[in-house]
This record gives structure tokens, C-alpha cells and sequence, in this order.
């Protein structure tokens, strides 16, 4: 593992009169978050993606040669190297009116700019290498999103954000409603993602079963404070259920 | 390349409009004589460049799920300032500068306040518009003022013509602008963005859309081609009159309905929208042709519109957007 | 001691003594305070206004538009969009109705007919308006369009200038029985209150779909709203005709705008789903009032006009703010 962490979380507080959380997260790693719904992971996931300020504290992204710089709001997060696939994709994720192509392409508009104007070649040849690569199952990318199943509707969500080659990828849930196939696929990129291109993984997920597949290291919220952090043979269903209930193991 | 920059639905409603624009044609040219005589089909060509510049701006506020009430206001305010300005003997192109920043600072005004401060845009912008028609209304009397330059005159004029060619400049000039436009909307990384922000406006901020942006300059830019249309008219009545918007309150509306861009955002198109333009046009024609009095011609056309949305510009059922 | 417990329950409900009418909305503060200053100053400029023989004539001039105001009202609320433009229109239809073909050419002019005639002819307009936005699906703003052309179109064609004479029982709902009409909508608005229908009808503007899921007759709902806010504005039309003592196809399209612009002045959210009598009533009292209160001070329409919208602007964007601010706090 690098010695420099990708991510650096100094004394976060999700709620007023709690102790400040510190964390690192490296280039390579998963990291899980889990707890019940409503105790904190949730904002401890917006917090580091720069979209709910925190109470108390700081994140900072490693940033090139600038050292590691403190995030201001999500689109300064999303210029450091952050990606962020929220949860609920009919809400949050897609643009049901609108095209494959274009529901791809709308966080990368300007890379596609040839004389000023978008080339729909340049941005299908994009996406082709994201289509093969997550194996979206699409008819054609003048289609609207609308027509894709669940899942590939999640990939090409997923393709949206990786097209901006970012160092940390913030995951929200990304398996909720995908069916079990799609589900694999998507695992084998996460761990793709992290082990061969060394990004850095944060994944929160409701199923407990994903984060012992994936993660490298879980951190369980209860009651906006971070109760417990696993890793290795630690990790498994009665500690962590356990410690999402506020028992002891 | 797909020239209409649509999906399946989308394309299906523009080409709806575009058929009935030909069909009524057709039927006008039958049915009654003179319809389709050149000078008939000219006046309507003029008349429906008309609406279809004044529709262009609520195109794309629709597109965004919202709607630009003020436009006959403005279209009345440019006309009466263009013409004021330009009878104190300012320069044409300046008078049209002016004009042209003045509407859109009031546009800019329509956006920020619905977007900042989340008002619905109808009622912004009949505030917003009621308070410009009063101004206008307090300087100029209420009576018609002013005069135009008789080039304009002559680019709007019905009779007017390009070399051999049977129409005036103003329709070349629109067609260029309206592909201008329409590239703008399906080419450019801010049309892509009006059309994701009235698709989803919840999702848009997550995917690196500035609503704000985006709001307050398609507003900005309806309240521009609003102007540009009261300039136009100003060249067509010869002198300035502050009312000369009203027709076009709900023409530009049923110009986009009818064109089969959705009122609740994300879809729809401006060739749509153009076809719409023609569309009533030709319909005015087609019920004044029937010997019909205006008042009658009115309640007809409101049947019409009726029948013709009913045909493709349904909305969805409330269970399939479960 | 026993009954302590649902006593104190009860307080804070009464305690709301005057927003009992406006069931405690926020959104209609601003407008009601307006309210209160433009009837202080209109009490002081106009002292007539503070004898009670003088209300009738007052309410009666106030009427049509707070009619319009109410009658827009049930659409808006109904969401996704709702709206009904085509109220004043329909208004303008009902009076020539009333005053040219029935009272004018038929020589029918008694109460028991013209009354239920007018409150038909709205619910069947709205009812009409119900279906083509509903149950066609047609988009709301498009569908009354369609109908404002019709009626107005109709209208000018049944009677292209003012002619003719209300008859004088129709005069007083504009003199002493002014109150009558609008006591009558706020009874059927009370009565609508009492229904399931009314639950539906404010769920459905919050969210059609969560209701669609429970299995509220969406369709039906809106259908319903359109056609009470028809019925609303057949009430509206006698008032109209009253008010004019004759039979005028100008007027009536005029209202469309000034009602959506009460309503909205009120605090309805025109997203649906928010608001009611009281405050569709407090917005349209509110622009008469500044129409009052402008004309005594001999401003010119034009100005008028120019302070209608600053102040529609204004108020909105207060109530924006202040819900901002409240909503910040929490």
C-alpha cells in the first residue's frame, strides 16, 4: 500500500457535540461503510464528497504536486479526483428523457467539444470503451436510458463517472435493485478498479454479504459516531451486526 | 446523423407537428381558393417566422419544465422602446443593442428569482411581466409611438424580396437562426444540460449542472427572442404600440404544445416548435378562409387545439411514472 | 382530572382563533398582513366604508374576483401542473348567458332558474376541463386554453358588444346580498372538507404517484377539482353579472390572470397540494383592496398595473424567503 493516503479525514463530526472522526483511505483500497439506516454512514458518504458540510473538521484530497488540499463543495470535490454515484438512481441517477449517450457523457460535456460543438462520434467511441469494459448490455446509444434494464442502467451511471478518471470513487448503495448478474459484474470492476488502477474505494452498502465480498476494511456508524472499524477475519456477520446495534460482540 | 436530435417519443411528436403542418397545407390548398396562392403562402410564412421567433425562448424554458409568461411583455416593450429610442435619432444597431441588453437583464431577473428562490416561473414572470407592461404602459400613454426604419420595414414586409426569391430577408435570416438554435440545443454542452435539468432536476446538481446558470440564461434568452420579435413587429405595423405582445401570450404556448415539447421539461424540440408556429398559422388562415368571423375563428381554433393535442401531445398516465 | 388531558390537546387548535381559517399556513402571512394595512388605510381614506349599510356594495365589488380567485383554486391544488385558465372566460360565458340570451332574448329571469342554470353551466365546463387534463391527459395549461379560446370565442360571437339589463334580484347580489354567493362556495367548500375526497385531493398535489401506489383515484380527484372550481366559478359569473348590471363579453377573460395572480398572492402553491379557501379568498381581497386603495388616490391604471406586478413579485418572493429562512431554522 502507498505510504501517502488518497483521502484524509481530520476530526469530522456529523452532529453537533460528537467527537471528530479521523480517517485514511489509500489508493487501492475498499472501504465499506455500514450501519443502520439513518446513523450516519449516509453523511459520512456526502460529507467526503463535499455535498453536506460538516459540523466540525476537514477532508482533504491528495491533490498532485499541491499536497493535499481541503475540499469546498461537491464540485470541488469532483475537480480533485472524486466521483460520486448517489443512491436511487430513478431520483438521483438518470435522465429518463434523455439518451444512453447523453445520460454517459454529462459530467464529460467538454471532452467531446470538436470546434466547439459536441462530435456524437467522439462520444460513442467513448463510451464503446466504457460499454465493453462493464459490459452494458445496450441496443444502441440514440436509445433512451429508459429502455435498459436495471442494472445496465447502474453501468452506465457508473460509466458517467468513471469517464472523468477519478482517484477516489464514492459508492452509495450501487447494487440496490441490480439483478444478481449484473451484481458480479459490477463487483469485478470495483475490485478492477481498486487493485488494478489503484483507486480508491468507498462503498456504502445496505447488504452486508457485498461488503464482505468487496471491502478491505468496514467502518460501522451508529448514532453519527464511527463505533467500530474491521478488517480481515474480524469482519463477519455477528461482529458487525452486533456492532450496528450497539452490542458487544 | 439524426437530424431531429430526438429519441423515439421525441421524434414521433416533432414529426406529428411537421405532418400536420404539410397536411393542413394540403387540405387549405384543396378546400379554399387562394390558399395556396403565393401571396397567401407568403404572408403566412411572414406570420408564422412571427411566432416562431417569439416561441423560440419558451421552447426553451419549457424545455426546462418551466413557462415564460412575460414574453408578450417584453415583445410589447421592445417594440415601444426600439421605436421611442430610434425616433430620438439613436443609431439602429444601438437601439437594438440597448433593447437587446435591457430584455435580458429582465429575463435574468425571471430566472434568478425562480430559480433562486423557488417560485414557480409562472407566477414570476407575470409579475415580472405585468410590472414591465405598466412601466411601458406610463411612458408611452397607452397610445402608439415612434416609427421604424424603413429597412426594417422591408425585411418583414409580406411583399418583399430577395433577388427572384418571393419572401422577405426576415425569413432566410430566421431559418438561419433557428438552425443556429437548434444546433445550440443538441450540440452544445449547455443545451445537453437545459434538456438533463428539465428532465430530472433533482439528479442535474449531482451530475455538474449549475441550475442557476442555466435557468437564468434560458430565461435571459427567452426574454432576447421575445425582443427581437417586438422589433420585428415594430418593422410590420410601421409604429410601436405596447399591446402588440398579447396574441402571443398563448400562441408561443400552443407553438410549443403543438410542436409536442412536454410542458412538464426534458422533452421536445425547436423544429417542433416551428412546425407548431405554421401550424396555427395556417389554421387562422384555413377558419378565416371558411368565411368564419374572428370570434368564431377563435372558439374554432381552441377545438382544434384541442383535437390536435389529444391526437400526440398526451401526457403520460400517472402509473406508468411509478 | 381525567379530562385534563384532552382539554390541553385541544388548546392549541383554538388558540388559532383566526388562522383556524387559515389553517395555520405560513404561506399566507405576508398577504394577510397586507391585508390588514390596505384595509386600515382604506378604512381612514374612505370612512363610508365603515358603515355596515356600505359591506354589501363593497363585498359586491370585490366579488367576481374573489370568485375567480377561489374558483382557481381546486386545479392548482390538484398538482402535477393543474391549472385552469379558463375561469374568467367561463365567467364572462355565464353572464352573457344569464343577462343576454336567457334574461334578454327568452324573457326568463327568475332566481330558480337563472342560479342553478349559472352553477350547471360552470360544473359542466369544469367537469369538461376535468376530462380533457385528466382523463385525456391532456397538459392542464393547454387543455383550459383550448376551452378559454372556445368560451371566449363563443362568447363575442353570441354577443360581439355590451347590451341589456340584469334583472334587479341579480342586481342585489352585488348590493345587500353580496355575501350571499361567496357564503354559499364557502359552504360547499366546508362541506367538500368533510369528504375523503378533500384528503385525496391535497395528497394527490403532494405526491400523485405515492397516491396512484395507495390506490387514490387520481383520475377521478382531479376531475373532481376542476369541476368544483367550475361550479365555483358559476357562482363567480352571477356575481360578474351583478356587478355589471348587464351583459358585457369583454370582461370575463380579464380575470384569468388576476385570479392565478390572488391565488398565488395567498400562499397556494402552484405546485399543488397547499392551500384552500381562505387563502385563495386573502389573495384576491388583497389585489382588490390595492385596486381600491390605488383609485382613491386617482394613479393613473397604468401605474396601478406597474405596482399590481411589483407587489405580486414582492410578496412571492418574501413568502420564498421567509419559508427559506423558517425552513433553516429547523
Amino acid at each position: 500500500m502507498p505510504s501517502e493516503p488518497a483521502l484524509r479525514v481530520e476530526g469530522v463530526s456529523l452532529a453537533h457535540n460528537l467527537p471528530g472522526l479521523d480517517e485514511l483511505v489509500h489508493a487501492g483500497e475498499i472501504v465499506g461503510l455500514a450501519g443502520l439506516d439513518g446513523h450516519g454512514q449516509d453523511a459520512f458518504l456526502e460529507t467526503l464528497a463535499g455535498l453536506r458540510a460538516p459540523v466540525d473538521g476537514r477532508v482533504l484530497v491528495r491533490h498532485g504536486s499541491a499536497g493535499y488540499v481541503e475540499i469546498d463543495d461537491f464540485r470541488h470535490a469532483t475537480r480533485l479526483g472524486i466521483a460520486y454515484l448517489a443512491r436511487d438512481r430513478r431520483a438521483n441517477g438518470i435522465f429518463p428523457s434523455l439518451s444512453i449517450l447523453d445520460n454517459f457523457s454529462m459530467v464529460t460535456l467538454g471532452r467531446d467539444r470538436r470546434f466547439g460543438l459536441i462530435s456524437t462520434r467522439a462520444r460513442r467511441e467513448r463510451f464503446e470503451r466504457y460499454r465493453e469494459r462493464l459490459s452494458i448490455v445496450a441496443p444502441g446509444g440514440n436509445k433512451p436510458i429508459t429502455a435498459l434494464s436495471g442494472g445496465n442502467q447502474q453501468k452506465v451511471l457508473l460509466a458517467r463517472w468513471l469517464a472523468r478518471e477519478p482517484r477516489i470513487l464514492l459508492l452509495n448503495d450501487p447494487t440496490r435493485g441490480v439483478d444478481q448478474r449484473t451484481r458480479e459484474t459490477l463487483y469485478q470492476a470495483f475490485r478492477d478498479l481498486a487493485r488494478q488502477e489503484g483507486m480508491a474505494l468507498v462503498v456504502l452498502s445496505s447488504e452486508l454479504e457485498e461488503i464482505f465480498r468487496l471491502c478491505d476494511r468496514l467502518l460501522v456508524f451508529r448514532e453519527q459516531s464511527l463505533v467500530a472499524t474491521f478488517s480481515g477475519a474480524d469482519m463477519n456477520s455477528s461482529t458487525v451486526i452486533a456492532a450496528m446495534f450497539g452490542r458487544v460482540a | 446523423m439524426n437530424v431531429l436530435s430526438g429519441l423515439g417519443a421525441n421524434t414521433r411528436r416533432t414529426l406529428g407537428a411537421i405532418a400536420m403542418a404539410l397536411v393542413l397545407l394540403l387540405l387549405g390548398s384543396l378546400a379554399i381558393e387562394g390558399f395556396g396562392a403565393p401571396f397567401a403562402i407568403r404572408s403566412m410564412l411572414v406570420l408564422a417566422t412571427f411566432i416562431a421567433v417569439a416561441s423560440i425562448g419558451q421552447t426553451l424554458v419549457v424545455l426546462l419544465g418551466g413557462i415564460d409568461l412575460s414574453i408578450p411583455f417584453v415583445i410589447g416593450f421592445a417594440n415601444v422602446v426600439a421605436a421611442s429610442l430610434y425616433g430620438d435619432g439613436m443609431a439602429f444597431w444601438l437601439v437594438c443593442f440597448v433593447v437587446a441588453l435591457l430584455s435580458m437583464a429582465i429575463g435574468a431577473l425571471n430566472g434568478a428569482l425562480s430559480s433562486f428562490l423557488r417560485i414557480h416561473p409562472l407566477i414570476v414572470t407575470l409579475g415580472v411581466g405585468t410590472t414591465v407592461q405598466g412601466i411601458v404602459l406610463m411612458w408611452t400613454g397607452g397610445l402608439p409611438t415612434g416609427s421604424a426604419p424603413a429597412y426594417l420595414s422591408e425585411f418583414v414586409s409580406i411583399g418583399g424580396t430577395i433577388g427572384p426569391l418571393p419572401v422577405p430577408w426576415v425569413v432566410p435570416c430566421f431559418a438561419v437562426m433557428a438552425i443556429f438554435v437548434h444546433v445550440m440545443l443538441a450540440r452544445t454542452p449547455f443545451g445537453r444540460q437545459v434538456y438533463a435539468l428539465g428532465s430530472n432536476p433533482t439528479a442535474a446538481p449531482l451530475a455538474l449542472i449549475d441550475p442557476h446558470r442555466i435557468v437564468i440564461v434560458s430565461y435571459a434568452l427567452s426574454a432576447l427572442f421575445a425582443a427581437l420579435a417586438g422589433i420585428l413587429l415594430l418593422g410590420f405595423t410601421g409604429s410601436a404600440y405596447g399591446d402588440v405582445g398579447q396574441p402571443y401570450l398563448f400562441q408561443t404556448i400552443a407553438a410549443v404544445v403543438i410542436g409536442g415539447t412536454a410542458l412538464v421539461g426534458g422533452r421536445g424540440s425547436l423544429v417542433g416548435t416551428i412546425a407548431g408556429s405554421a401550424v396555427l398559422i395556417e389554421l387562422n388562415t384555413f377558419l378565416i378562409g371558411l368565411g368564419l368571423a374572428p370570434s368564431t375563428v377563435q372558439a374554432a381554433l381552441g377545438i382544434v387545439i384541442l383535437a390536435l393535442v389529444s391526437i400526440y401531445g398526451r401526457e403520460a398516465h400517472v402509473r406508468t411514472l411509478i | 382530572m381525567t379530562a385534563a388531558a384532552p382539554i390541553a390537546g385541544s388548546t392549541p387548535a383554538r388558540s388559532h382563533g383566526i388562522g383556524a381559517l387559515l389553517a395555520g399556513r405560513r404561506e399566507s402571512a405576508p398577504a394577510l398582513v397586507i391585508l390588514v394595512v390596505l384595509l386600515i388605510v382604506d378604512l381612514w381614506l374612505n370612512r363610508a366604508w365603515m358603515l355596515p349599510d356600505s359591506w354589501g356594495t363593497i363585498i359586491g365589488l370585490a366579488g367576481p374576483t374573489m370568485a375567480a380567485a377561489i374558483a382557481s383554486m381546486p386545479a392548482i391544488m390538484a398538482g402535477r401542473g393543474g391549472i385552469d385558465v379558463s375561469i374568467g372566460p367561463l365567467m364572462g360565458f355565464i353572464n352573457i348567458i344569464l343577462v343576454k340570451v336567457l334574461a334578454g332574448d327568452l324573457g326568463i329571469d327568475q332566481p330558480w332558474v337563472l342560479v342553478p342554470v349559472a352553477l350547471a353551466i360552470g360544473a359542466l365546463v369544469g367537469l369538461l376541463n376535468g376530462l380533457l387534463s385528466a382523463v385525456l391527459r391532456i397538459q392542464p395549461i393547454v387543455a383550459t386554453l383550448g376551452t378559454y379560446l372556445v368560451l371566449s370565442g363563443v362568447t363575442l360571437s353570441l354577443l360581439p358588444a355590451p347590451e341589456g339589463a340584469a334583472p334587479a334580484w341579480l342586481k342585489t347580489l352585488a348590493g345587500p346580498y353580496s355575501i350571499v354567493p361567496l357564503a354559499g362556495m364557502a359552504a360547499i367548500w366546508l362541506l367538500a372538507k368533510r369528504l375523503t375526497v378533500y384528503d385525496w385531493l391535497m395528497a394527490c398535489g403532494s405526491d400523485d404517484r405515492a397516491c396512484f401506489t395507495a390506490g387514490v383515484p387520481v383520475t377521478g380527484v382531479r376531475v373532481f377539482a376542476y369541476t368544483l372550481g367550475g361550479l365555483f366559478a358559476g357562482a363567480g359569473g352571477l356575481l360578474l353579472s351583478a356587478l355589471l348590471g348587464s351583459a358585457d363579453p369583454n370582461v370575463g377573460p380579464t380575470f384569468t390572470l388576476v385570479a392565478i395572480s390572488g391565488v398565488a398572492l395567498g400562499g397556494v402553491s402552484l405546485a399543488g397540494g397547499r392551500g384552500g379557501f381562505a387563502a385563495a379568498a386573502l389573495g384576491a381581497a388583497v389585489i382588490f383592496l390595492l385596486q381600491s386603495t390605488l383609485t382613491y388616490f386617482n394613479v393613473s391604471s397604468f401605474l396601478l398595473h406597474t405596482l399590481y406586478g411589483v407587489i405580486l413579485v414582492a410578496s412571492v418572493s418574501l413568502n420564498a424567503l421567509t419559508g427559506r429562512i423558517a425552513g433553516g431554522s429547523r
